[in-house]
């Protein structure tokens, strides 16, 4: 039992910090200001992602076959981590949850087009999973693929699929068997390119980020694109949406945030005399932050660990989901106080504090508690795989 | 970065788990609740038979030596079972204490005695309104060969067998560390009964004469074993606290799975369920916090931040498992014929002891100002 990073790994940590400080270029942080490209997309996002694939930083931890270097997964946590905390809009979705699933999967033409491009930087793919009426019980999706020769024809509305602005393609989950008694069995895999004549899409605006509504009207699809069995798709959604629970939180971003309020309450003078750190009740703020981010941490490592040691506990990925997600919250909230009514002047207005970076966290915090599988969902699976407890009704 | 357990922890882990499953079943715990002194001498014993009494006491003083990490393993399986016996105070405020701090010669006369459980020693490390002893309101004068002490302690375990009691008090502006006789003259020991059903002893010393033999340690030394004996004490609180509310919630997992009302088992409604999985939540995030500050003391480097942060969950966890254990069972929770109780009075005085959340928090947060300050 050591809870510290090794020697190498901080020395990974502090290589990939001065990296990602070449990558938030100005002229990146400025192309950020328009809301188009604020989750990237813009030319010099696209410019900054290739130069991370010419680098040899895309697909870590993907086998060396794939171009990968096959690392642990407590350094590609320790990546994943610092690359968030630059800022960069880096499609973690795109590399580390569906690539993999492609890599295992796909044609072999399609595989070494798309995996080869994600690699390079090249590519961004946009994940099409829910629908207006498929949330939370994504298997009663309805959009359908339908076979014609060598082809199939697509169908349906996707929600919030985020990025399809701008992603080359879309990984879709399409109904290729309507009879409904078989909900989990009748779904197929696709990769839609967003260059095919039939799909479409319109923004949503979120209270933080813009996301979109996704159309696929008779899109013609070669069936090399299919990635995985005629109706074997749940296993494959499923078996991303466990990676992609891990990489929705790290602790450096949150970290830093606490460390820049810390600062901003120690340089501001307090109406009561003194400066606001001294006063008790921000003080009090600041030590419930320090001592939920502290697990945060523990999480985040136990879990790269875990993943390292073989499989990780299901009841202990939904605990790291559940937490992670309600503490963000509550950790903007406790922050947020601290800053009083100037934790609610938004970037680039006057006064804004730390950019107004906490302001627009917040803005995005709930997303998590409902997304990647909701909450209530996790408590479920904690109850019956952690607790034996039967199933709730 | 590693969280394994040595193939040697667990089967030290494996072994006090099976001898004290032999000695806490329902009715054993009903007879040792029945004496004067909440200590299952039995089971003391066993422990020291087994070699588990001496896991941070050097070889040479006939322990096992296998470090603090291993005696915090010790404590989560004594709150597992919630077994009565003294090993916090006993062998982590003073055993651990000692064997860091005292002289040679001091180490020799009580470590085999404790490792061997042919005798015990404890520590009075609380005072009313202040859970600090390296900030003790006693006082300790100077006197030939030794030194008077005079003051309260409270809420001392196992006073009443105890040969010495581990102590400290202030001198001017400096710190005394001493092992105080029970038998003495000038020390009152008064029952006090607490949360947990243990009959503990309000400490009255009145000018005791302690000679220079039981002085363990002055000055600067004085305030690191306290120190050391603070934060180690409180990690050793939420290691046992770890495994208090993880068998809470395994039995209310358990009793939910099966009690029925409206014809079906209570575990099916989501309210329900979802109570039990945030203890699981809590439990782990306990867990984890608790894991780190026990290593670090276990090794050594200062453990400050992260103890205080460990027994701030440590309060929070307690309290929160207790209830929903408590509520979610409704009047079988709350009756001494069922064993839940034993380990919610257990929580509630593990949340109180040594410094509670809210105290803990205010501290963390002085902390903070000051490093950015
Ligand atoms: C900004 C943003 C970006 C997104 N990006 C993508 C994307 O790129 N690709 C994609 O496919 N999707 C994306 N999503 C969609 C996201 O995955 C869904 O919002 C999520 O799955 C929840 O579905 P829903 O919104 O339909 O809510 P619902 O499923 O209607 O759930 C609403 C609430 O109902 C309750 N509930 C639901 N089921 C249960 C249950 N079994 N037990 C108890 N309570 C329950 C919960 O409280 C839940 O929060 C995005 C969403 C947002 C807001």
């Amino acid at each position: 039992m050591n809870i510290e990073l090794t020697t190498e790994q901080k020395a990974l940590q502090l290589e990939v910090r001065e990296y990602m400080k070449t990558i938030m270029t100005p002229e990146l942080l400025q192309e950020m200001k328009i809301p188009e490209y604020k989750e990237g997309g813009g030319p010099e996002f696209r410019k900054q992602y290739a130069r991370m694939g010419a680098d040899g930083w895309i697909g870590l931890s993907w086998s060396k076959e794939l171009g990968g270097r096959e690392m642990t997964h407590v350094e590609q946590y320790i990546f994943t981590d610092e690359v968030v905390r630059s800022g960069f809009a880096y499609p973690f979705l795109t590399t580390e949850a569906v690539t993999p699933v492609i890599a295992a999967n796909a044609n072999d033409k399609v595989r070494d087009e798309v995996v080869g491009g994600v690699r390079d930087g090249k590519v961004v793919i946009a994940i099409g999973y829910s629908e207006p009426n498929a949330g939370t019980d994504l298997a009663s999706l309805t959009t359908k693929a339908e076979r014609d020769g060598d082809d199939w024809i697509i169908n349906g509305q996707k929600m919030w699929t985020s990025l399809a602005n701008f992603a080359d393609y879309v990984w879709l989950a399409a109904r290729t068997d309507p009879d409904a008694s078989k909900k989990h069995k009748g779904l197929t895999m696709f990769l839609v390119p967003t260059t095919l004549e039939g799909f479409s899409h319109t923004p949503v605006h979120t209270l933080g980020v813009r996301t979109n509504a996704t159309y696929f009207s008779d899109i013609r699809l070669p069936d090399k694109y299919r990635v995985g069995e005629i109706n074997g798709g749940w296993k494959l959604i499923t078996g991303q949406l466990n990676i992609e629970r891990l990489s929705l939180f790290t602790h450096g971003q949150v970290d830093s945030l606490y460390q820049g309020v810390c600062e901003w309450a120690a340089a501001t003078p307090s109406p009561a005399g003194g400066k606001l750190i001294e006063q008790s009740w921000v003080q009090h703020n600041l030590a419930r932050v320090k001592s939920g981010l502290e697990v945060v941490k523990l999480i985040c490592w136990k879990q790269a660990w875990s993943m390292d040691q073989g499989a990780l506990d299901m009841a202990d990925a939904s605990v790291a989901k559940v937490y992670g997600s309600e503490f963000f919250v509550e950790l903007y909230r406790l922050l947020l106080e601290v800053m009083g009514q100037a934790g609610a002047i938004a970037t680039d207005s006057p006064g804004a504090v730390l950019k107004g970076k906490l302001e627009f966290r917040w803005r995005v915090g709930s997303i998590l508690t409902f997304g990647g599988g909701a909450n209530e969902v996790q408590r479920d699976i904690i109850a019956m795989a952690g607790l034996w407890m039967p199933r709730t009704r | 970065m590693d969280f394994t357990i040595s193939e040697e922890l667990g089967s030290v882990q494996q072994l006090a788990q099976q001898i004290l499953a032999d000695f806490t079943g329902v009715d054993q715990l009903g007879i040792i609740e029945q004496q004067q002194e909440r200590i299952d001498g039995k089971l003391w014993h066993a422990l020291a038979e087994a070699g588990l009494l001496g896991l941070d006491i050097e070889e040479s003083m006939g322990g096992t030596d296998m470090g603090f990490y291993s005696l915090a393993m010790l404590c989560e399986e004594v709150g597992r079972t919630v077994a009565p016996v003294p090993v916090i105070p006993v062998l982590v405020s003073t055993a651990g204490t000692l064997r860091r701090f005292a002289s040679p010669a001091q180490k020799e006369q009580w470590l085999p005695g404790i490792a061997n459980g042919s005798s015990l020693l404890s520590a009075a490390l609380e005072e009313y309104n202040n859970d600090d002893p390296a900030k003790p309101a006693c006082s300790a004068t100077a006197m030939e060969g030794g030194y008077a002490i005079s003051g309260t302690k409270i809420c001392v375990s196992s006073a009443g067998s105890a040969k010495r009691i581990l102590l400290s008090a202030t001198t001017g502006d400096e710190l005394v560390v001493a092992l105080v006789d029970p038998l003495a003259a000038g020390v009152t020991l008064t029952p006090q009964v607490v949360t947990s059903g243990e009959t503990c002893h309000e400490l009255q010393l009145e000018n005791v004469q302690v000679p220079g033999d039981d002085i363990i340690a002055t000055g600067g030394k004085a305030l690191e074993a306290m120190e050391w004996a603070h934060q180690a004490t409180r990690t050793a609180l939420c290691a046992m606290a770890v495994g208090v509310c993880d068998k809470m919630m395994r039995i209310t997992g358990q009793y939910t799975s099966e009690r029925e009302q409206f014809g079906r088992a209570i575990a099916t409604f989501q309210a329900v369920s979802h109570r039990v999985a945030d203890c699981y939540i809590d439990v782990e995030c306990l867990r984890l916090v608790t894991q780190q500050a026990a290593s670090r003391l276990d090794q050594g480097r200062p453990a400050r931040e992260a103890v205080a942060i460990a027994k701030i969950w440590c309060g929070d966890v307690t309290h929160r498992v207790s209830q929903a254990s408590q509520h979610c069972h409704g009047g079988t929770g709350v009756d001494r014929d069922y064993p839940l109780h034993r380990f919610c009075l257990l929580a509630r005085q593990i949340e109180l002891s040594a410094g509670s959340s809210a105290l803990l928090t205010a501290q963390l947060g002085q902390d903070i100002c000051a490093a950015y300050t």
